[in-house]
């Protein structure tokens, strides 16, 4: 076995946390269930990794089975990773009828052709989502293992997810082989960026909870019921007010989970608006800012800022329109016409 | 002589027990039209009763209420009761619509054989035209291609043809998945679909006697509005 598949597993496998690399090694299938017995899960990583290495050793594993276990790791550990959304076009309307070996067939072939020293794997999962692992190497070099770009497809979809490595110029290519492959014509990378790959599917597929209106009786959410206090002589003020902040932000974010994303980046490009007294920029040009919101759950924390108290209802539409707009990166410019309204471009 | 006279005896046995057998089924038809004929007296006698009761106003129960408000009331319910089940049997036909400020919120819900599976919803504006504000439709079934053909001309053929995809979607998803559950040992590994799931391709073995025959099959599903496949090849 190779060096550097060696070291490459043994890294791979220290990366795991220790509770998790039996059933990771077990996904992996590679090593046989007696082998596993014989490793002592409960010894230090170091020690582990060790015994995992011999073992594949023995089984003399190559970089493509190698590469396998870090898919199963990033599956399983996806929000280690930032993911861009990408479109993809397509003008025909035909019936497509996606088929897999078809599709990874002309990927590998589309990417070998311009580069030979390439690693590539494919892993399916159950919801229809491919997982392709790509790792580059240059004309000269072999591929780096180390820096992989991952990409997530779910069939007949336009929408690709990304999350590229260090080398953006591999990108282009990236991409070409990905419309040449799925049948489209071209591909744009969307405004949307998170660490949360299963939110950012969430949002392109719309799997988030919108608030539809409807006759159909729903089981009703409890939430309203607020637990009477047995205190009766504290009296709710502005019970009314609370109620309607209540019934607005539902109207906007749903009843359920919100996708969870990190930031809400706007770029203004707005005039800067003050007494004309004061005088502040005697050259009328934007007032170029730049307003970032950060969070560890941005929309779940903007939807309790107005029953906080800390915002008014309903808030922004600016924030509100995130999941629908399917974007966190706006450029806001002056609109030009009778309103000094801004707008969001497209 | 005894053999003729054994024959006659015979014979008037058999008719005494024709006889015997008519009148038990007269008896019986009897019976039953008596007790039809009382379940229909008490029948009446409780419709009577009602008639009865509200000519001479409930405030012969009560004392308190007034004879008008509860059956005001009781008319109200009513009303709301059946409203409902009007509601749900337009639920039960797939596709329900609510109106709402700005236009109207369309739910195509989806079933196969009988069987409940997702609903679908469809936010729509209406001026200053038709128009898709938000939905929940996947994203892999071809909702724009359908809009741009009907949805300004004629929003019936729309909901029509939409509900037809998402029905063969969801029929066809769930055909996949009862397959998979329920021959998962005869099945190798596991089936290799798409999202739309109207592409399947699959091995299974068939064991007769000693041997097993491997097969491979491709299921092609090439009209998106049915559920059944277009195209079938099985290979050995």
């Amino acid at each position: 076995m190779d060096e550097t598949v060696a070291e490459y597993i043994r890294r791979t496998v220290l990366k795991i946390p220790r509770d998790e690399i039996k059933a990771m090694l077990q996904k992996w299938g590679f090593l046989s269930e007696s082998q596993l017995q014989t490793i002592n899960f409960h010894q230090i990583k170091e020690n582990i990794s060790q015994e995992v290495v011999q073992l594949c050793e023995e089984n003399s594993a190559d970089i493509k089975q190698a590469a396998v276990l870090d898919i199963i790791y990033n599956h399983i550990y996806p929000n280690k990773r930032v993911w861009s959304v990408y479109q993809m076009n397509k003008t025909a309307e035909e019936t497509e009828f996606f088929d897999l070996t078809d599709f990874k067939k002309k990927f590998k072939r589309r990417l070998r052709s311009a580069l030979k020293n390439i690693t590539i794997n494919f892993r399916e999962y159950e919801d229809n989502a491919i997982w392709i692992r790509i790792a580059w190497g240059t004309p000269y070099t072999k591929p780096n293992q180390y820096k992989t770009s991952y990409v997530v497809y779910h069939s007949q979809t336009p929408y690709v997810f990304i999350s590229a490595s260090v080398l953006k110029s591999n990108l282009p290519l990236l991409c070409q082989a990905l419309v040449l492959a799925s049948n489209y014509h071209d591909i744009r990378e969307m405004e949307l960026r998170s660490h949360s790959l299963n939110s950012l599917k969430d949002i392109v597929f719309k799997r988030y909870s919108q608030n539809f209106q409807t006759h159909y009786p729903r089981p009703l959410q409890e939430r309203n019921v607020a637990p009477e206090n047995a205190d009766l002589r504290i009296i709710q003020e502005n019970r009314s007010e609370k109620e309607r902040i209540q019934r607005v932000n539902r109207e906007v974010f749903g009843d359920g989970p919100q996708p969870k994303l990190e930031f809400a980046q706007y770029r203004l490009e707005t005039m800067f608006k003050s007494d004309p007294k004061m005088d502040v920029l005697d050259k009328k040009e934007p007032f170029r800012c730049l307003v970032k919101f950060s969070s560890p759950h941005l929309l779940e924390s903007l939807k309790s800022l107005a029953p906080a108290g800390m915002a008014d209802a309903p808030l922004s539409p600016l924030l509100t329109c995130i999941p629908q707009k399917a974007r966190n990166y706006f450029k806001i410019r002056e609109k030009k016409g009778v309103f000094p309204e801004s707008f969001v471009s497209p | 002589g005894v053999f003729a006279h054994l024959e006659t005896l015979e014979a008037q046995a058999h008719e005494a027990a024709m006889e015997e057998e008519e009148t038990e089924q007269q008896e019986e038809k009897m019976a039953r039209l008596k007790a039809r004929v009382r379940e229909l007296r008490l029948r009446r006698d409780k419709l009577q009763a009602k008639v009865d009761l509200r000519q001479k106003g409930l405030g012969k129960e009560g004392g308190m209420l007034d004879p008008a408000e509860p059956s005001a009331r009781a008319v109200l319910e009513w009303k709301i009761r059946s409203l409902k089940a009007m509601l749900q049997v337009f639920y039960l036909t797939g596709i329900s619509g609510k109106l709402t400020r700005r236009g109207v919120c369309f739910c195509l819900s989806t079933a196969y054989e009988g069987i409940y599976l997702d609903s679908y919803y469809l936010d729509l504006l209406t001026k200053p035209e038709v128009r898709i504000h938000r939905h929940s439709v996947p994203i892999f079934i071809p909702l724009e291609h359908i809009a741009k053909q009907y949805l300004q001309t004629d929003i019936r053929r729309f909901l029509a043809v939409l509900s037809d995809h998402l029905n063969a979607y969801t029929g066809r998803r769930y055909q996949a998945e009862q397959l998979q559950e329920h021959f998962s040992d005869q099945i190798e590994g596991t089936l290799q679909s798409n999202s739309l799931c109207n592409l399947l391709v699959f091995k299974y073995n068939v064991s007769s006697k000693s041997n097993t025959f491997p097969f491979s099959v491709r299921l092609l599903y090439s009209d998106l509005c049915c559920s059944l496949p277009t195209e079938v090849t099985v290979s050995c």
